[in-house]
């Protein structure tokens, strides 16, 4: 207890450097610290403090990726034009803003799960808050998007588009750690083409007139 | 959920995608001819106008979803007159005005990345949408103090796509230009060099600034100013130019002392060009011409240039003068410097191409023989086309084991008619003024 206070009037909370001291393992090492125990041990600190901060590697993990998330949104919210944006723009600038984001943390994340990236379809358990948080966001985009119409309501399809972004973002963070490219332009055109092609099939399109036309057709025969 | 990812990936870019793209191309391609054969047998009088005009939309309806340097070549091609059908001119000079175009997000990003600025706070007002799209960018129009400014992004990832996405032009090059491979990969490496040199934006303004002051005093003409404060690698801040398209500004049936009057600042422009700075604009396509409501022409995009080396200029416009003074000698080595003929030739092989490129050269060179020249009158062009059509249908030309003509005379040959060809437009008479030695 005694060195928690110490540590706190003379540096920043240990939230903040547990996740710090992670980041540097993980950088160091290219992969995590073999248990808590040795973790701890580490960075001086008490196993049991740790505990009152997080319960596993996981944890951390869970929280650079909320960090990540909320300075995307603080940085987009700085843009004065954001408010402007049409929810495909919005969701455009979302994800152009959150690659700038993770390029800060790129050889972390590699280092992490360059290995996995093959298996995308399995979301690890740390992504979960971040997925949480993701979709309260994009029920925001979506809503608006509705509002304007951009985007068409569809029975059942509707409550799957958070959903769809989802599988998105988790395909442009993918692309982004295979992408060679200088400055990572081929992730802006992935983004650019694949956002275009989720908000076209998500706006009023042919299929819709035509399912309007194969009802009416099935109930006035 | 697993089907809505397929189809994001599904989008063309990767490059076995591109090259499925253009295969499907290539097989309608090679359907229309079956058609036309087929065609031909119950109708013989049929024209090849016909079976061009098909192959030519499959074609373009392909490259413009490519975009990039797909889409340059598309329009080299189409500048390329003398190679190309007239039904395939018609659909590619379509090409540059419909690439989709980048969401303002990304053009955020992209000031962000080169300007470490927001377009809202480097200028005054700055259009949501392009105004003008540009093969390998795309044009926003901009206010800062007053003054009116175009602002030119480049598409990301183009510079990256230049060499894969010519390997993926080269089969229709190879059947729509009637080249051979070795002809075509000789071509190939020049017209990679410019194209990167192209994306290079920073090298761009510098050439703009370069030739638009050695070409100041030239009367008649207008060349906007370059804001390097507000350019970068992807970025070129520029006055706006404000006017008309030649195409547009025909229309408003101005007279003939006008249209001769733009037409002689074209030709002293490229005169000067390349004659005493020996670097050419070297891509006068209609839409890199502005006519001002004060009559002058204004002049942009410089993005391709030729530096025309000394010993290239040397040989090829001795060919183009007059009353060639060179005897056999001289004429031999010449064609040999320009790479025409080489020591592999038998002599006969020699004669023939001696001739060929001799016709060739002498009539492009045909608007220097005299004084004055009149650009409408199409004779001329015919001429050329009727030359070009047999050149490229010559057994001699196919059959030839290496590549003819030195690589430089590609972007001069294209300059040059796209000049006449622009002149053709303007239907101007013009002064033919040249260097005092090719006079």
């Amino acid at each position: 207890m005694e060195t928690q206070t110490a540590r706190k009037t003379t540096k920043k909370d240990p939230r903040k450097k547990i996740i710090e001291s992670y980041i540097s393992h993980v950088l160091e090492h290219g992969s995590e610290p073999k248990s808590i125990f040795k973790f701890t041990q580490e960075m001086k600190m008490k196993e049991g403090d740790f505990y009152s901060y997080f319960t596993s590697f996981e944890g951390i993990k869970s929280a650079i990726w909320s960090q990540i998330l909320d300075e995307t949104l603080s940085q987009l919210k700085e843009q004065e034009v954001y408010p402007e944006y049409s929810s495909r723009e919005k969701f455009l600038g979302f994800l152009f803003t959150w690659i700038e984001v993770l390029k800060n943390h790129r050889s972390f994340l590699l280092a992490l799960y360059q290995k996995q990236s093959s298996r995308l379809g399995m979301i690890p358990t740390e992504l979960k808050a971040f997925r949480k948080e993701f979709l309260e966001y994009s029920s925001e985009i979506l809503k608006e998007g509705e509002e304007s119409q951009e985007i068409t309501k569809r029975p059942i399809l509707s409550d799957r588009y958070g959903e769809a972004l989802w599988v998105q973002v988790l395909f442009v963070f993918k692309y982004w750690m295979e992408d060679q490219s200088p400055r990572f332009e081929k992730t802006d055109a992935a983004i650019e083409k694949s956002v275009n092609l989720a908000f076209d099939l998500m706006g009023q399109s042919a299929l819709d007139r035509f399912l309007d036309f194969a009802k009416f057709l099935y109930q006035n025969k | 959920m697993a089907e809505k990812l397929k189809e994001q990936e599904s989008i063309p870019v990767s490059k076995v995608q591109r090259a499925a793209k253009f295969i499907s191309t290539g097989a309608k391609v090679g359907g229309n001819y079956v058609k036309h054969y087929a065609k031909k047998i119950v109708d013989p009088k049929l024209e090849k106008e016909a079976l061009h005009e098909s192959n030519a939309r499959d074609i373009y309806s392909s490259l413009s979803e490519l975009k990039g340097s797909a889409l340059k070549v598309a329009q080299m091609m189409s500048m390329d007159k003398n190679l190309l059908p007239r039904a395939y001119q018609d659909q590619f000079t379509m090409a540059q005005y419909s690439a989709p175009p980048l969401s303002y997000p990304l053009v955020v990003k992209t000031f962000q990345q080169n300007l470490k600025k927001t377009p809202d706070q480097i200028f005054d007002t700055f259009t949501r949408s392009a105004v003008n799209a540009a093969s390998i960018g795309q044009v926003h129009q901009a206010t800062k103090e007053g003054k009116l400014l175009a602002v030119k992004i480049q598409y990301p990832g183009v510079a990256n796509s230049v060499s894969s996405d010519l390997k993926l032009v080269r089969p229709f090059a190879l059947r729509l230009l009637n080249m051979n491979e070795r002809e075509l990969d000789h071509y190939m490496a020049e017209v990679e060099e410019r194209l990167l040199e192209e994306t290079d934006y920073i090298l761009e303004v510098g050439r703009s600034r370069e030739i638009s002051e050695a070409c100041s005093h030239i009367p008649h003409l207008n060349f906007p100013k370059y804001y390097d404060q507000w350019s970068g690698d992807r970025i070129i801040t520029m006055d706006w130019i404000k006017g008309k398209h030649i195409k547009e500004w025909l229309e408003t049936n101005p007279t003939q002392k006008e249209k001769n009057k733009i037409g002689q600042a074209l030709w002293d422009f490229y005169d000067h060009q390349v004659h005493h700075l020996k670097q050419v604009h070297a891509d006068p396509h209609p839409g890199n011409f502005i006519v001002q409501d004060d009559g002058n022409l204004g002049i942009i995009d410089f993005g391709c240039v030729k530096i025309i080396p000394e010993d290239f200029y040397q040989g090829y416009f001795a060919l183009i003068k007059k009353d060639m003074l060179l005897n056999e000698d001289e004429l031999n080595q010449v064609f040999y410097d320009l790479e025409f003929i080489s020591d592999k030739d038998s002599p006969d092989e020699r004669e023939f191409y001696k001739g060929a490129f001799r016709e060739m050269i002498s009539l492009l060179g045909k608007p220097f023989h005299s004084d004055r020249f009149d650009f409408a009158d199409n004779r001329f062009f015919d001429q050329i086309f009727e030359l070009g059509d047999r050149i490229s249908n010559d057994k001699m030309f196919k059959k030839s084991r290496q590549a003819r003509g030195s690589r430089h005379g590609l972007y001069i040959n294209r300059t040059y008619f796209g000049l006449y060809n622009l002149l053709n437009q303007l239907e101007a008479e013009i002064d033919t003024t040249k260097p005092q030695w090719l006079q």
